[in-house]
């Protein structure tokens, strides 16, 4: 069993390295290793199906992105064929470039979707919303709400239908939705006149109908947000890297430290806490191989070889075998899997 | 009978409120647009690459830190057992709405969502609408298993929808529209011009980093004139009909929907319209 935190942190070093290079032997191993962790980790018992396979996704994301950046963008050495410079947009040379960087924009997405089907395969809904900051509490009430009411609300809509249709009523087009529609929202606000009762009988909150946050909270908002503004306007229009990218990260900071004050102060309960253990902190670590790697100049690693760029002529990429490696980082989880217990 | 004056504390939460507002949307209007303004940058091929690598992190982290920032500043609102759970169930209708739309696609960008954030937010207010265009999302994507790094900004965008949609109260206020066709229409094109600009405000933040025609692709250093040519290009290229259809849909669902559904979320307004008061000793309230 894998901690919630420890999902989040390797599905954010796949992102980052996703979104970090273009290198299609670097891509390709990203990718292995998500396919692999798809083909062998379990999903969770209650979690949503997704509505997308992500081979499916792949296939038809990485046709069309090389199909539309071969015909669009008329720039390459090899061309393929050309088509008739009169034709809108696609009126021009189609080199073989153009069709690779877009299959590898494609692998890109297709990477990116299928490390979020898995987080969201492993991760039953109540973990996502065990997620949610302290300081939010408000919102994740009304999210645990919604998320409640939303197979009533699904069986409350078959209801609605088989009841309008032993009247008669056929959904020919849209308009007939209304009948469907109206009776699903007034039943749904007497459900929420009869919820917000009951929760002020059991003590939510009746009397006070506004609690906003003190000035304190607010103030230390409003000056960490003037330093992000500042150290970014610094950073990137007056090319101040060093000092700009020191006040922004000093507001950020300001900012997230209230936030975790605020949240401090709500009372918090927790039934069944989620335990740290040392499998989490194995992920974790990879989790962090993976981003250094690909985000961090280190010292003596060369990293030329992740900005891959096919254009103006077809180059096979470099490869560092260090670099390469480091994406082994995302195999943790799968490492870790005993008779399905990775999740 | 006159309202009292706000007091000393009441002025100064409200100026705070209001910086916290205009800062967050400065920086996320900044951090969307930053390609249109950025001046030129004299760079190397490789340096170039580099930055086009971190560039997409720091935005995303400035989109994010603005959006944590007004939820917590409009989530002061949903601290009654009426508002909670009034948005609760409205998210888990529009979550049903879009998990049929998961089920069923329309044409493009075609979705039955938008409509009940436009008119919640103009009914119950801003801060209502903001949450709920943001939480459906968020509902939405839990129940419908599509988690992904597009939900922040899909989130954030949302949320203007239905924070911005008690502007159209302006509109009908003035012309004195409230209750017939006319306002549905007012509605309606909001609902229809937000159906574009969803689309326009979703593609900013990947644009600079997609490739293409040169005629449609940003390059750093271009002027802010030629940014807007190209991204007009890029944009009619690749998202307009999509967004079309967006628009399309919202249009049509508030044509059909939108005079009935006012009506019943006017009258639980009314409904929903008193004050709980703790009983006095002996219980007598």
């Amino acid at each position: 069993m894998i901690n919630s935190p420890a999902w989040i942190a390797w599905v954010g070093a796949a992102l980052v390295a996703l979104s970090a290079t273009r290198n299609p032997f670097y891509v390709g191993l990203i990718l292995l290793w998500i396919a692999l962790s798809l083909a062998f980790i379990p999903p969770a018992a209650d979690t949503p199906p997704v509505p997308f396979s992500p081979l499916r996704f792949a296939a038809v994301v990485i046709a069309l992105s090389a199909l539309f950046n071969a015909l669009t963008v008329h720039v390459g050495r090899t061309v393929l064929f050309r088509l008739p410079a009169g034709w809108l947009l696609i009126g021009g040379s189609v080199t073989l470039e153009a069709l690779v960087y877009g299959m590898l924009n494609g692998l890109i997405l297709s990477g990116i979707f299928a490390a979020f089907t898995l987080l969201n395969r492993v991760l039953p809904v109540r973990a996502l919303i065990r997620l949610i900051p302290r300081a939010f509490y408000p919102v994740a009430i009304v999210i645990s709400i919604a998320i409640t009411f939303v197979p009533t609300t699904l069986r409350r809509f078959q209801q609605i239908k088989e009841a309008q249709a032993v009247r008669g009523h056929q959904t020919r087009s849209l308009r007939d939705w209304l009948p469907l529609l109206l009776p699903l929202l007034v039943g749904g606000l007497e459900r929420a006149l009869k919820l917000a009762e009951a929760m002020t009988a059991r003590g939510f909150a009746g009397a006070g109908e506004r609690a906003p946050h003190d000035a304190g909270t607010q103030t230390a908002i409003v000056a960490g947000l003037a330093l992000v503004l500042a150290g970014w306007l610094l950073r990137l229009a007056w090319q101040m890297t060093a000092v700009g990218g020191a006040v922004l990260s000093a507001g950020g900071l300001v900012v997230l430290v209230t936030l975790w004050v605020v949240g401090r102060r709500v009372p918090h309960t927790s039934y069944r806490p989620e335990k740290w253990r040392k499998n989490d902190w194995l992920v974790l670590a990879g989790a962090l191989v993976v981003i250094g790697a690909f985000l961090v100049p280190w010292p003596g690693l060369n990293r030329d070889s992740i900005f891959y760029y096919p254009y103006p002529g077809l180059t096979v990429p470099g490869f560092n075998a260090l670099l390469g490696g480091a994406t082994a980082g995302l195999l943790g989880p799968l490492a870790l899997l005993k008779g399905g217990s990775a999740r | 009978m006159t309202e009292a004056p706000p007091s000393a504390a009441e002025l100064k939460q409200l100026l705070l409120s209001l910086s916290i507002y205009w800062l967050t949307t400065v920086i996320g209007a900044a951090a969307f647009l930053y390609p249109f303004w950025l001046p030129g940058v004299q760079q190397s091929s490789l340096m170039t690459q580099a930055h086009t690598a971190d560039s997409p992190f720091m935005l995303t982290a400035l989109v994010g830190l603005c959006f944590v920032v007004v939820l917590l500043e409009v989530q002061g609102a949903a601290t009654s057992a009426k508002f909670v759970a009034l948005l609760g169930i409205l998210v888990a209708i529009n979550s049903v709405l879009r998990f049929v739309e998961v089920a069923i696609p329309g044409p493009g960008g075609f979705s039955p969502i938008f409509f009940l954030i436009v008119l919640t937010g103009y009914v119950y207010g801003g801060r209502f609408g903001f949450l709920m265009g943001a939480l459906t999302l968020f509902v939405s994507a839990l129940v419908t298993g599509t988690v992904g790094p597009w939900l922040p900004y899909q989130m954030f965008t949302a949320g203007w929808i239905g924070m911005s949609a008690p502007l159209c109260k302006v509109v009908t206020r003035l012309f004195r529209l409230e209750g017939g066709w006319a306002e549905v229409a007012v509605l309606a094109l909001f609902g229809g011009a937000w159906g574009i600009v969803y689309g326009g405000i979703m593609n900013i933040w990947f644009w600079p980093f997609a490739m293409g025609p040169i005629d449609q692709h940003w390059q750093p250093g271009i002027p802010i004139l030629e940014a807007f040519r190209r991204y007009a290009a890029f944009y009619v290229a690749t998202s307009f009909i999509w967004d079309a259809m967006r628009a399309f849909g919202n249009i049509l669902f508030m044509a059909l929907f939108g005079q009935a559904v006012l009506r019943a979320l006017r009258r639980f307004q009314k409904r929903f319209a008193f004050q709980y008061r703790p009983a006095e000793a002996g219980g007598r309230p």
